[in-house]
Parts: structure tokens; sequence; C-alpha cells
């Protein structure tokens, strides 16, 4: 009797076991089967069904629409979790989830709308707190130029027209010009105190303000902007719209941003189109200065009608002082449809990986809430938030140069050819205190120069003195600048005393400009050679003599003949 | 006896042909010392005229690899009229091109695990660059000749370089014959250097070559 109740025994808990190990199966089945499984559901809200929301599993790269009805049907490339989660995102609307069910079916996912109610008293989130979750994207935005834009010494020096000693009295500064008047530099410089505190646009009051958030273009100033918009009234000739305002429901926080499957607690997240648009740079990435008083240019020496078209101007009563935005969308629509480098993006250059970030990270977000909130992303998919520009890196492949040398006799002719090839812009862009020089060296076999027959010298601004502490006034070469002027021909005058544009030989995007020279060679038996160096000057020598800036040149190539 | 002299004289006309090409000829083989870079590594070593190249180069695979956002190798010397692929093995997306005058392409953004690639017909050096990762830059030098190689990490070279020859399969390159040749160097970083050589009738040839730290020059002046 003994015998069969053992048996019994044995047999209940090999059923058990058995059921248990199918049950599990099943579902691992189920899991790993997703692949060839459809799953459907339907997005709806408090209104009815949800049209054209973007329906994903997260971190996928493909993504579903739904239909009128708000429906979908949904074909996984890969899942990474036990669980089956289906994202849903629409501008306008915050991002929802729900989990699929056993048979691929998915309870309605229910979003609910961003109301328009933008709050003006809303303070803005310290960059701190989004470093918690955020780790490596707060760091690397911190190391940027973007995190310091009101705190860095330069923009405070012009400001309050100072020099690095903290000397009063040194020119160009925008008080000593305008001792009443507190400009618009804050409106980029100071965003968030521009947008928080319209009466707090005075640089050194931001500062002293107890608000980290202040400083900088911070994390929370950019994510809260649902949309860009043409706004003639503002400078930039572009203005962000606003939403500031929280989750009806709870305490989180509502945050825009490229992704469409983002759903974690801490945030309320939306998606919004404008942040994968260059559109999203252009609030402070222009700058156009009406000249008043019914003053006008003549522009047409300057540039053709085509790029006067493209900074988006008519007349000749403005003028264009920064245009990065409007260098960069005329030169898109000049592109044909099939071009490689259409649709490239402000983002794509400014916002990629760099080899010091590698390896490549698979989440935005580090530490505990990778482990709660991860979603797991193709590097690809991932923008980290250097914001390079006017850096080493970026600026050593911005431009390319080759030379080329003829001897015909007595006579040596030389060719520079300079491309800009990796600015999607004109180079150099945005202020206009920056410039690129050419500089040409032509020397006989004894390291003698040539005395130069033809060609262009570099003007006195330049800088004169010795060549050896970067002094190039009157040398070969060529310079590459946007050049503004006053009512009295002065030339680099800063951009709230300019009343025309002198000159502007900045290279066009992906275009090569052809620079000849002659020179006499006394000996045609003899082996000349030449020098080209081409280099980035962050700011004007006048500027740096006055200031006392440290600001070094960066040799960006050379190359000898 | 008629056909004897036949077959001596056939002797003397094969041996008279293939014999200087042969035994005569020689190698270049060599040391670059460098000042002012930390390594001696991936200078390109290059007889300026040198017997051209008859063979089919179709056939011939040369790489320029994308991984970790670098191209390698960062330099690649191909004889005029190659086939380079360039297979992006990296994670992200990369949009390779040149607007080099010795060669203007652009391949357009394309996903990993895909290739695409180029010929290259003219003579020159060829600026590598990626469209959306600024640090990413390689140079494809293309020689009208194969007699070239690049240092290994001791600054030595072998001309003609077999290692590379047999990793590429490219046969039928012989050995220089004797004479004097025009032995040049270049490297992003480094002076242009020329030296003058002399391969003699029997032997290889052994030159020590010092480059300084400065402006690169062109590939053919």
């Amino acid at each position: 009797m003994k015998r069969y109740a053992f048996a019994g025994i044995l047999l209940l808990l090999f059923l058990i076991t058995h059921h248990f190990e199918k049950n599990s199966l099943a579902n691992t089945t189920q899991i790993k089967d997703i692949n060839k499984t459809t799953i459907q559901g339907r997005v709806s809200s408090v209104y009815g069904p949800v049209q054209n929301a973007r329906v994903r599993i997260p971190g996928d790269e493909k993504y579903t629409l739904t239909d009128k009805q708000g429906r979908y049907l949904l074909q996984p490339t890969h899942v990474h979790f036990q669980g089956v989660k289906v994202t849903a995102g629409k501008e306008g609307w915050f991002n929802n989830a729900q989990y699929a069910g056993p048979l691929g079916r998915v309870q309605d996912i229910y979003l609910n709308p961003i109301y328009l109610n933008d709050n003006p008293d809303y303070r803005f989130i310290s960059p701190v707190v989004c470093s918690r979750c955020h780790t490596k994207l707060t760091r690397y935005w911190d190391q940027s130029k973007m995190a310091h834009t009101t705190s860095n010494p330069k923009v405070l020096d012009m400001f309050y027209g100072t020099d690095a000693f903290q000397h009063d009295n040194v020119k160009p500064g925008y008080r000593l010009d305008n001792p009443n008047s507190n400009g618009n530099c804050a409106v980029c410089h100071a965003p968030s105190a521009a947008v928080s505190s319209p009466w707090s646009q005075d640089l050194r009051s931001v500062l002293q303000s107890p608000r980290t958030e202040w400083d900088g273009v911070s994390c929370d100033y950019c994510h809260k902007i649902q949309k860009v918009f043409p706004d003639k009234t503002k400078a930039s000739r572009m203005a962000p719209i606003f939403e500031r305002q929280s989750s009806p429901i709870g305490n989180s926080i509502l945050v825009f941003g490229p992704y469409d499957d983002v759903v974690v607690p801490p945030m309320a997240a939306s998606y919004a189109s404008v942040f994968n648009k260059g559109q999203f740079c252009a609030t402070c990435h222009g700058h156009f200065k009406p000249l008043g008083s019914g003053k006008t240019w003549d522009h047409s020496k300057i540039y053709s009608p085509s790029e006067w078209e493209g900074f988006g101007l008519k007349g000749d009563t403005t003028l264009p002082i920064q245009t990065t935005y409007q260098e960069w969308e005329h030169w898109q629509d000049q592109l044909s449809w099939n071009d490689p480098n259409k649709g490239k993006k402000c983002q794509d250059c400014h916002m990629s990986w760099r080899k010091d970030m590698l390896p490549y990270d698979n989440y935005i977000v580090d530490g505990g809430a990778r482990r709660m909130w991860g979603t797991y992303r193709s590097p690809e998919d991932i923008h980290p938030h250097q914001f390079d520009g006017g850096t080493k890196i970026q600026l050593k492949t911005a431009l390319s140069m080759e030379i080329e040398g003829k001897i015909t006799g007595k006579k040596v002719d030389i060719n520079v050819y300079i491309t800009n090839t990796n600015g999607g812009h004109w180079v150099p862009t945005g202020e206009t205190m920056r410039s690129i020089m050419m500089v040409l060296k032509v020397v006989d076999s004894n390291g003698n120069p040539l005395k130069m027959l033809k060609g262009e010298r570099l003007p006195e601004w330049t800088g004169k003195g010795k060549v050896e502490a970067g002094n190039y006034a009157g040398l070969p070469g060529s310079v590459f600048a946007r050049v503004l002027a006053d009512d009295k021909g002065h030339l680099n005058v800063p951009f709230w005393r300019a009343t025309s544009i002198a000159s502007d030989t900045r290279i066009r995007p992906k275009s090569t400009v052809k620079l000849s020279y002659e020179f006499l060679l006394e000996n045609p038996e003899d082996e000349p050679s030449a020098e080209a160096r081409l280099i980035y000057r962050p700011v004007i020598r006048p500027w740096v003599k006055n200031k006392h800036w440290l600001a070094e040149d960066i040799l960006i190539t050379s190359r000898v003949w | 006896m008629r056909r004897f002299s036949y077959i001596v004289f056939s002797l003397v006309f094969v041996l008279t042909i293939y014999l200087p090409g042969q035994a005569l000829a020689g190698k270049i083989t060599g040391i670059v010392k460098v000042k002012g870079l930390r390594s001696p590594v991936d200078i390109l070593v290059y007889v300026v005229k040198a017997p051209a190249v008859h063979e089919d180069l179709s056939k011939i695979k040369f790489t320029m690899d994308q991984q970790n956002l670098t191209f390698i190798p960062h330099i690649l010397p191909i004889p005029v009229g190659a086939t380079v692929d360039f297979p992006n093995n990296d994670k992200v997306n990369h949009n390779i091109f040149s607007l080099s005058r010795t060669k203007k392409f652009n391949l357009g953004s394309y996903k990993p695990g895909e290739s695409k690639n180029v010929r290259f017909d003219k003579p020159g050096i060829v600026e590598l660059r990626c469209d959306v990762h600024a640090e990413m830059a390689a140079y494809i030098m293309v020689l009208k000749n194969s007699y070239f190689s690049v240092t290994d990490d001791q600054g030595r070279f072998e001309i003609p370089d077999s290692k590379y020859l047999e990793q590429h399969h490219i046969k039928g390159i012989k050995n220089l014959s004797p004479g004097k040749y025009v032995l040049k160097i270049w490297h992003e970083k480094l002076k242009p250097q020329k030296q003058i050589v002399t391969i003699p009738e029997k032997g290889d040839i052994s030159v020590e070559i010092t480059a300084v730290r400065g402006t690169p020059g062109v590939l053919y002046k």
C-alpha cells in the first residue's frame, strides 16, 4: 500500500512539474516567437480613437501608424524584455503604453492630450535633477559651450565692456554704447531667465541668482519646447512655443523629446518632431538686425539674389548678423531630392558620437534608472548632447585644402583649393568675430621668400607685427569671414554698431574656393616650394589685443607643394 | 647540329629576357626614423617613377573598413585603377565621401553591415571623411605604380612589399631593375622627404630615411 502511495506521490510530482514546465516553456515560446507574432490593438483617448499615433515596441527602429479607428498592426523586429510592451505617441499627446497579452492582443493604449495651458510661472528644473538619471548626457552637455552661455567670460566682457582682467571701459562693449539697455542677449545666452523673469535680463543678475538652471541653455528649457514658429519680432526671426505644465495626475513633469516610446513615471514624456529637425536650433542660431529709421544698405554687392532670399530677407532694411540656420536651410533647399546630403540636419553632426564616448551605449539613462526604466536602443537612435562646434575635433575635418604649382620660365603659379567638406553651413559661421585665414609662403631652395606678382594679401585686421606671434597682415593669403562695417567705414565693428556688411567671403557648404597666386622665380633652374596653412581664428586680432583674451588659433590643415 | 644550334639560341634568348628581371634586380629595404611623432608607423614610402602595373585590378580587393568611428587602415595605398570596398562594420550609420580633386564621391548614409565601393582612376591623394562624424578621416593614396610600402611600427619597409602583394593577391610585380630611383615618403604629419637610391646589379639596397614633423606635400609634383 505504501508502495502505491509513494508511486502516486511521484506521479503527482511529475505531473505538477511537467505542468509548470510546459507553461513556462509556453511563455518562453511566446516571447521567442514574438518576431513571428503580429500585435494588434487600438489607441484611444477621451475624444475617441487617435489616428496617426506612432506605435512601436520601445527601442524598436520601426513603428506603425494608427488608422482612423485608432487601430494598428505591429510586427516587432526584436524584443528585449520578458513582457512585451507596446508604446504609442503623437504630437500634442502624452506618450503611453500597454503590455501585450499571450495572443498578441493589447488593451487600448489611452493617450492624454497636452492641454494648451502654458504656465509662465513655471520654474525650470535644474540640470542637476536630470543628471541623476541621464548622467552621461548631462556630463557631455556640461562640457559643451551650450551649458555655459551666460557665464562665458567673453560674453560678459562683450556685454559690459570689460577685459579679461575685469578692467572697465574696454571696447567693444554693448553697455558702453547703450548704458541704459539690457539688449536682448539673455534671450539666447540665458534663455531660462529670459523666459521666466523678463526683468532679470542683466547677465550678472542672472548669474548671481541662486537659480542654477539659469546659466546656459539648460535641459528643461529645451525640453519644454513643443514647436518652433517663424516670428519676425524676434532677433532670430524664429520663436519657441513652450508648454510649461505638469501632468494632471500625479507630480510628473511634462518633457518633450524625439522619442514616442518613452513612458516612465518620473517624466510625462511627449513626442515632438521638432527635436529631429534643424528648425529646433533656429531660435538662437540666427540673428537679424533691423537698421531702423528708414536706413538701408546695398546687399547686392555681397550676396547673390538666391543667397539673400535664402536668408529669408526682402528689401534692404535688415542686416543679417548671424545666419547659421538660414545658411543650412538654403543649402538643403538647393539640393536635389536624391542628393546624399539631402535631409542632413544640425543634430546629425553636432549631437553625434565621439570616440571618447565609446564603447557605444544602448541606453540614455544610467545607474539604477537604467534597470527600472531603461529602453535598449540602437546607438544610431541616441544623440549624445556634446554640441561640438568650433572645436578642434570639428574644425580639423570641416575644411580641406589642396595645393598645386607650376613653373613657367621665371614664373611660379600656385593654386590653392579650399573646400568646405563637412560644414552644412558656411564656414566659419555664427559670431562675426570668427575668421579663417589661408597663409601662403613661397620660397626658393635656400628658403628665401619669392616676390609675389599676382594674388591677394591678408588684410590689416589679421594682425600687424611678428608672424611668429600670429600676425599675418600683408602676407600672401586670403581670409574668410563676414565683416561688419559702420557708417564711417570702420571694419569689424560689433553687431550693434554695424550698418552694413563690407564683405562675406565665408565658404559655402561643400563648395571649393580656388585661390591663384603668381611669384617671380629669379633663377628658372631653382626648385622653389610653397606652403599653405589654413588657420581658424576664434576672435579677430584687434579684439583679442584690446580684451587681453586667450583665444588661440587652431591650425586646421597645412599642405606643401 | 642545326637543331642543337636552334636550342642553344632559344636558351640564350630566354635567359637574356628573364635573368635581368629576376636575378639581377633587387628590393629596396630600409627604415624611416622620425622626429616629432610617437611612432614611425603608417608612413608611405614610394618610388616616384617605376614600371606601371599592367595587371587586371578589377578582381583585386582593397578594403577601407569602418569600426568604432575609425577608418581602418588610416592610410591605404593602392595602384591607380583599383577599386576599394567600404564596409560599415560599426554600430552606427556612416556617410563616406571625398571632395578631393583626385576623386570626388559621396556614398550617402548607410547602415552597419552594408558595403559600397569606389574605383580610383587617377593618381593622387584622396582625403576620406564621414559626413556626420567629424573625427573620422583617412587617406587613400592612389599611386602610379605598385612599388610602394607602408612602414610597420618600427618604421621598416620593403619595396616591393611582399606582404602587401600577397595580402591583395597581386602577382607579376618584379623586383626593380638596377638603376637610380627617386624614393619619397608621405605622412599627414611629416615634411616631404626625397632620397635617390641606386639599385645595384646584384642584391638589394638598404636605406635609412630621416623625417621630421611638418607639413605634408603632394604625391607627385
